[in-house]
C-alpha cells in the first residue's frame, strides 16, 4: 500500500497537564507507601523461630484427638456447639432487627430523604465497628460469655443485612404495591402485600450468607471472652499446646465447612425458586 | 358518574399534564381514551383514582370530592375503583387466588388482612370473580406461571373482586399480542354490559377503540379534542386527534395480522 493513500491518523490527545498529572498520582502512591514502610518496625526473626515452627507444625498434624470428647465437659464438641449457637441466635436477633431498618432506608418506601438517610446512616455506622470491639464492650455490659457473643454478633450483623435487604427493596417491581395503593390498600397492607412476597427470597438468602460469616465471627470473638470455641484456643495458644491448637482448628475447619455447604445448598434453591 | 372540574395538572418542570378539563361519565358507559404517547391519557385515567394528583380543579365520583379526600376516605373511595395496568402488576410470587384477594384488603382491618384471615364471603367473591374471567382452574397456581393475557385476566378478577363500581385500564393490552388484546377487551366489554360497571380504557389502536368503545374521547395536548360517540370516530376524527393521518401500527388489525 502507499504511504500517501493513509490518512492522517490523530495522535490521541495527551496535553501536558494530563501526562504530569499521571507522574503526580505515581508519586503520591510510592510517598504513602514508603511512609507506610517505614512506620512498621521490622525486628527481625528470632533465633528460635524453627523450633517453634517445627513445635507447632508438628502439633497440627498430630492433633490432640482426645479434647474431641471428654466426659466432664469443656470438649472440642461442646465449644463448637456453643460457638455454632452463638451464631444462629445471634444471627437470628439480627434477621428481626433488621426489618425496620431496612424499611427505613429503602428510598421508594420512604419518600422523605431525611428519614431514609437517618437510616442509612445508622446502618453504616454499625457496618464501620470491628466486631471485635463490640464484644469487647459488651462484655463489659453483661460480663464475659455467649451472651455477650450474642448481643455482639445479633447488633453487628444488622449494618449487613439492613443495608443488603434495602437495596434489595429498592430494586423491587413497584408496580404491585402502585396495585395496592388503587385498591384502597393503606401503607402497611401495601408493604404485606405488594413489598413482603417479592422481598422474602433474597431476605433469607441474605440471612443464611450472614450466618456462614457470624460462624467464622463467633469462634474469633471467643479470643476477647465472648463465648464459644474461642476462648479454649486462646487457652491453647498461650499454653503453647500445639496439638490442641491443632484440633481445635481442625473443628473450625469442619464446623465453617459444614455451614458453608449447608447454606449454599439452601440459598441457591431460593435463587432458583426466584426465576 | 365521574365528573371533571376545570381539572389542570402541571408537572413540577412546568410540562402542561391536563389543561382545564371538564367532563362527565355517566355510570354504565364503556369510554375509550385515545391520543398519542404523552397526549395526558394516562395521566387523565390516573387522576380519578389520584394515583396522580391534580394541581387545581375537582374531581367528584358520585358526587363525592375524591381530590379533598383523605386518610380512610380516600382509602374507601379507592377500593371502590378497580384498576388495571399495562403490566398486570400482580404479585409474581404469590397465588393466583392471593392476587385477586388483595383487591378485598381495602375492606378490612390492617391485622385482619396480614393474617390472611379473610371472611368466606370474600372467598366466595374472589372465585365467582375467577369463574367470570375463566381462570378459576388456575387459582392456587403462582402467578408468574400464567401467560400475560391470563396475568391480566386475573387482575380484572382483582378489580371484580374490589366490588369496583368503576374500572380504570390503562392501555391494558400494550403488552399482549393480538389474539389474547382481544379476549381481554372480550372480558372487559362482558363485565361492563352484564355488571354495569363504568369502565374507562386507555388504548392507542384505532380499530379497537371503535369496535368497543361506546363513547370515545380524543385527548390531545392535555386537552380533549374529540367526545362522542365510537360511530362518529371516522379516520379523519382520528387523524385530528393525532395531529397526523392513522398509521397501520395503530391498527390492531384482524386476528392474522401481527401487532407491533
Amino acid at each position: 500500500m502507499n504511504n500517501k493513500t493513509i490518512p492522517h491518523m490523530p495522535s490521541p490527545p495527551k496535553p501536558f497537564y494530563t501526562r504530569i498529572k499521571t507522574w503526580l498520582v505515581l508519586a503520591v502512591v510510592i510517598a504513602i507507601y514508603a511512609w507506610a514502610f517505614s512506620g512498621i518496625p521490622f525486628t527481625g526473626i528470632k533465633q528460635t523461630a524453627w523450633q517453634i515452627t517445627k513445635a507447632v507444625f508438628n502439633g497440627l498434624f498430630h492433633p490432640d484427638w482426645n479434647y474431641v470428647y471428654l466426659a466432664e465437659g469443656e470438649d472440642l464438641l461442646r465449644g463448637l456447639a456453643e460457638t455454632f449457637a452463638i451464631a444462629l441466635f445471634g444471627t437470628t436477633i439480627s434477621v428481626f432487627l433488621t426489618i425496620p431498618f431496612a424499611i427505613w432506608a429503602s428510598r421508594n418506601l420512604i419518600r422523605t430523604r431525611l428519614f431514609s438517610g437517618a437510616s442509612t446512616f445508622t446502618l453504616s455506622l454499625i457496618r464501620t465497628f470491628p466486631d471485635i470491639i463490640m464484644a469487647i464492650i459488651f462484655i463489659k455490659a453483661v460480663g464475659p460469655g455467649a451472651f455477650a457473643g450474642v448481643l455482639t454478633i445479633g447488633i453487628n450483623s444488622i449494618g449487613m443485612l439492613g443495608k443488603l435487604n434495602s437495596e434489595a427493596i429498592e430494586d423491587l417491581d413497584m408496580g404491585p404495591s402502585e396495585a395496592l395503593k388503587a385498591c384502597g390498600a393503606n401503607r402497611l397492607q401495601t408493604i404485606w402485600y405488594a413489598i413482603v412476597p417479592q422481598a422474602i427470597p433474597s431476605y433469607l438468602s441474605f440471612a443464611l450468607f450472614r450466618l456462614e460469616i457470624n460462624v467464622r465471627s463467633a469462634a474469633i470473638l471467643g479470643m476477647v471472652g465472648a463465648g464459644g470455641i474461642g476462648t479454649p484456643l486462646l487457652f491453647a495458644l498461650e499454653g503453647r499446646t500445639w496439638s490442641r491448637v491443632g484440633v481445635i482448628l481442625l473443628g473450625i475447619i469442619v464446623l465453617v465447612t459444614i455451614i458453608d455447604w449447608i447454606s449454599g445448598k439452601l440459598r441457591r434453591r431460593l435463587v432458583q425458586g426466584k426465576a | 358518574m365521574i365528573e371533571f372540574k376545570q381539572v389542570s395538572k402541571v408537572y413540577p418542570g412546568g410540562t402542561v399534564g391536563l389543561n382545564n378539563i371538564d367532563l362527565k361519565i355517566e355510570a354504565g358507559e364503556f369510554v375509550v381514551i385515545v391520543g398519542l404517547s404523552g397526549a395526558g391519557k394516562s395521566t387523565l385515567l390516573r387522576s380519578i383514582n389520584r394515583l396522580h394528583e391534580i394541581t387545581s380543579g375537582d374531581i367528584r365520583i358520585d358526587g363525592k370530592s375524591i381530590t379533598s379526600a383523605e386518610g380512610r376516605q380516600l382509602r374507601v373511595m379507592r377500593r371502590g375503583i378497580g384498576m388495571i395496568f399495562q403490566s398486570f402488576n400482580l404479585v409474581k410470587r404469590s397465588s393466583v387466588v392471593r392476587n385477586v384477594l388483595a383487591g378485598r384488603v381495602g375492606y378490612h382491618s390492617t391485622l385482619r388482612t396480614m393474617l390472611g384471615l379473610f371472611p368466606k364471603q370474600d372467598m366466595e367473591l374472589a372465585f365467582s370473580a375467577l369463574q367470570r374471567v375463566n381462570m378459576l382452574e388456575k387459582a392456587y397456581q403462582r402467578a408468574d406461571q400464567l401467560s400475560g393475557g391470563q396475568q391480566q385476566r386475573v387482575s380484572i378478577a382483582r378489580a371484580l373482586a374490589q366490588e369496583a363500581k368503576i374500572i380504570l385500564a390503562d392501555e391494558p393490552v400494550a403488552s399482549l399480542d393480538p389474539l389474547t388484546t382481544r379476549q381481554v377487551m372480550d372480558d372487559l366489554r362482558r363485565i361492563n354490559r352484564e355488571m354495569g360497571i363504568t369502565t374507562i380504557v386507555n388504548l392507542h389502536f384505532v380499530d379497537l377503540a371503535r369496535e368497543y368503545a361506546t363513547r370515545i374521547i380524543g385527548v390531545r395536548a392535555g386537552e380533549i379534542v374529540f367526545d362522542g360517540p365510537a360511530t362518529e370516530a371516522t379516520d379523519e376524527v382520528f387523524s385530528a386527534i393525532y395531529g397526523r393521518p392513522v398509521s397501520e401500527d395503530e391498527r390492531l388489525g384482524g386476528r392474522n395480522v401481527e401487532a407491533i
